[in-house]
């Protein structure tokens, strides 16, 4: 098949998708309030969540510092979530996101602070090795034809024993002052710096999923792997890029992560999994609701982080935050799958 | 009138505000600012001649932790030292691989297992009663506290650590840097054995000692340090700006509260305990943790070998580690290297000391 034909079978394909989305995502005539609570009921819920919490603690919930502050401690956790969309939109899943991000951490401790290099080199080499990590997930996917939970729940428990090695057991502190300066220490508007990378990955990974061809064909293949192949697009392709690209960019969470604490430890990063699953299906109610998204990712991650924020200002147990995470996750969601009329999510 | 003047005067002492006991926090800080001096915990003994047919099996937490690899190697010099049969066995806190310890260890016919460094022993109270119906001795060492804590009865004995005094040193030193001043922010993980003493001792103190001081507590579980630790610290400093110490009772959070206190913008310093090698090279370069309680692990594994070399020779028990407090700063921090290490800091009169105590020079 030469290129022409390909991209006109390419184009065709997109037109009738397109054509089946818009069918399907048209509301009935009178159903339209149902279509903008669907997408936007996660930011009402957002603002609403404000509203109630600041009417106990006005003091603290309706001032600036407190949401500066949250944006930037959180930027971390946007990044991961977003790593994890990418190949959740091509039908992948990845958990060995959280690993990488440690292992990232550790690369840059270990190779700064006690190897001698320099910050920049640190960086570049940890988000390297986060493009390796993509490689060997997609070479056990793709060429062994095995589900990627199982590739990526062992390569991440392969990753997690290899940050004990790289260790040597211990936790590494004394990372570069730039990196911690180029994070969490310079501020733009009050907001550490981290938050903007964060914002401008968000609007990078929006525009390729909605404005361009190659975001397209990861949504075809992530609803319809057979359907994908067969009208030309090259699904092995698509999948191991969307896995090297979830590495790299959880690689470059572990840059934040670092950078947020001059620290890197062998295991706290583990825990930001469920957190960035939470996020990226609670995201996939919202803005475009039934796809994995960018913006809804983003929206989803502050406003379960402004929830915690409200309920440490009422000084609530930690146990009840567990419950508002766990619930509050459990609750967004049935109620926008309630508003979708319980179809099959993506 | 001397009445008058006597109710008078009683009324404007009453009147007076109540000032922090400023000279007993000094003191306390100065007592554990000097170096560790050795004090024999129990009579001296022929260990070599009571330990010479007599083996041991530590097992620690997990062996992925230098504290508790730390504590091991000391368990391991001091049999060299002695020269009798230890094994110390490998583990990644898990049960499975406690349990297999306890097993290998009744199976290969050793006398005494220790559970090291906050192995919690009441997960394992089948195995440790089958143990001991096997005729094997099992004891706990660096678990619980010395003086507020009981070692239950299914346990045969228990080298302990002076928590209490521990809190009270972090107390005292938030105390004398204020001026009966601290408006502190204290975190803890509840479900580890010693934060109920450490927390109390910290809160305690300041509540009995220092009547403007302020303290709020935290609970955030060891699961939750890294998603939960710092949005805590971060919300507690916005909600209240005045908090001036952050008090965690293990310093391995201070990973997690630097970040907090440079987002919020606070003031705020760390004064911890445990002495972790990370936690210092931060203290060595940065302002934000000011002050960390340490004690030599290395001294702490050989203080467990005496007390259990003590209960399998039949000696007076002894349910107190010896090993002191001691107060690490700016001003000495480099003493524990660079890095910063479990043992440096310290001095080596332990080592001294234990090898007259168990007669190994005579």
């Amino acid at each position: 098949m030469d290129d022409t034909q390909y991209e006109a079978r390419i184009a065709a394909l997109e037109a009738k998708i397109a054509a089946l989305e818009g069918a399907a995502e048209a509301q009935p005539p009178g159903d339209g309030w149902k279509g903008w609570a669907e997408r936007y009921g996660l930011i009402v819920a957002w603002i609403a969540i404000i509203l109630i919490l600041g009417a106990f603690k006005p003091a603290q919930m309706f001032a600036w510092n407190s949401y500066a502050s949250m944006l930037g401690s959180n930027a971390m956790v946007v990044v991961l979530t977003l790593a994890l969309i990418i190949p959740l939109t091509t039908g992948d899943f990845d958990l060995s996101i959280a690993a990488t991000m440690g292992l990232s951490s550790m690369i840059i401790a270990v190779l700064n602070v006690q190897q001698g290099f320099d910050i920049v080199s640190a960086v570049i080499v940890a988000l390297a090795v986060g493009a390796v990590v993509g490689a060997v997930n997609a070479f056990f996917i793709l060429y062994f034809r095995v589900f990627s939970l199982i590739v990526t729940l062992g390569t991440g428990y392969f990753i997690s024993g290899l940050i004990l090695w790289v260790a040597d057991g211990g936790t590494v502190a004394g990372v570069s002052m730039g990196l911690i300066k180029a994070v969490i220490l310079t501020r733009v508007l009050g907001i550490p710096v981290g938050f903007y990378y964060a914002l401008i990955l968000t609007a990078a990974i929006w525009y390729l999923f909605q404005h361009t061809t190659l975001g397209r064909r990861m949504l075809f293949v992530g609803r319809g792997r057979e359907v994908a192949r067969l009208s030309g697009v090259n699904v092995t392709r698509v999948r191991a890029g969307a896995l090297v690209a979830s590495s790299v960019m959880a690689s470059f969470a572990g840059v934040l992560y670092t950078g947020m604490r001059g620290v890197a430890d062998p295991s706290s990063a583990l825990a930001f999994l469920l957190p960035a699953f939470a996020a990226a299906y609670l995201g996939s109610t919202a803005i475009y609701p039934g796809r994995f998204n960018a913006i809804g990712a983003f929206v989803a991650v502050y406003f379960l982080s402004t929830g915690i924020m409200g309920l440490n200002f009422l000084g609530v147990d930690s146990f009840v935050q567990n419950l508002f995470y766990g619930g509050g996750l459990v609750v967004a969601v049935a109620i926008s799958q309630l508003f979708r009329g319980r179809k099959e999510m993506g | 009138m001397k009445t008058l003047i006597t109710s008078g005067l009683a009324l404007g002492l009453l009147a007076t505000p109540a000032l922090a006991d400023m000279d007993a926090a000094r003191a306390l800080v100065d007592r554990y600012s000097q170096t560790p001096t050795f004090e024999a915990p129990g009579e001296p003994f022929d260990a070599r001649a009571c330990m010479a047919d007599k083996s041991m099996f530590v097992i620690p937490l997990t062996n992925a932790n230098p504290f508790n690899a730390a504590i091991s190697q000391g368990f391991v010099d001091a049999a060299e030292m002695v020269g009798f049969s230890l094994r110390d066995w490998e583990t990644q806190m898990d049960p499975a691989g406690w349990i297999q310890g306890i097993n290998t260890a009744v199976a290969e016919g050793f006398d005494l297992i220790d559970l090291q460094g906050g192995l919690p022993p009441e997960f394992l109270v089948p195995q440790i009663t089958e143990a001991r119906a096997a005729g094997v001795k099992v004891t706990a060492t660096h678990n619980w506290d010395a003086t507020t804590q009981t070692v239950p009865d299914f346990m045969d004995g228990a080298a302990n650590t002076d928590y209490v005094t521990i809190g009270e040193i972090i107390a005292a030193w938030a105390i004398v840097q204020t001026e009966g001043q601290v408006n502190a922010l204290v975190l803890g993980p509840d479900e580890i054995t010693p934060t109920a003493p450490l927390r109390d001792a910290i809160i305690g103190y300041l509540t009995d000692n220092c009547p403007d001081c302020k303290t709020t507590y935290i609970n955030v579980p060891v699961n939750d340090w890294a998603t939960q630790g710092q949005p805590a610290v971060q919300n507690a400093l916005l909600a209240d700006p005045s908090i001036n110490y952050v008090l965690p009772v293990y310093d391995s959070m201070s990973q997690f509260i630097v970040p907090a206190i440079q987002i919020a913008g606070s003031d705020a310093r760390i004064v911890s305990y445990n002495g972790t090698p990370f936690v210092l090279d931060m203290m060595r370069d940065g302002d934000i943790v000011e002050m960390n309680v340490g004690e030599s692990l290395g001294w702490v594994g050989m203080a467990g070998t005496d007390a259990n070399m003590r209960l399998l020779c039949g000696l007076d028990p002894v349910t107190r580690l010896n090993t002191p407090a001691f107060i690490f700063t700016d001003d000495n921090v480099e003493t524990a290297g660079i890095p910063a290490t479990f043992n440096d800091g310290y001095g080596d009169v332990h080592t001294d000391g234990f090898r007259q105590l168990w007669m190994l020079d005579e």
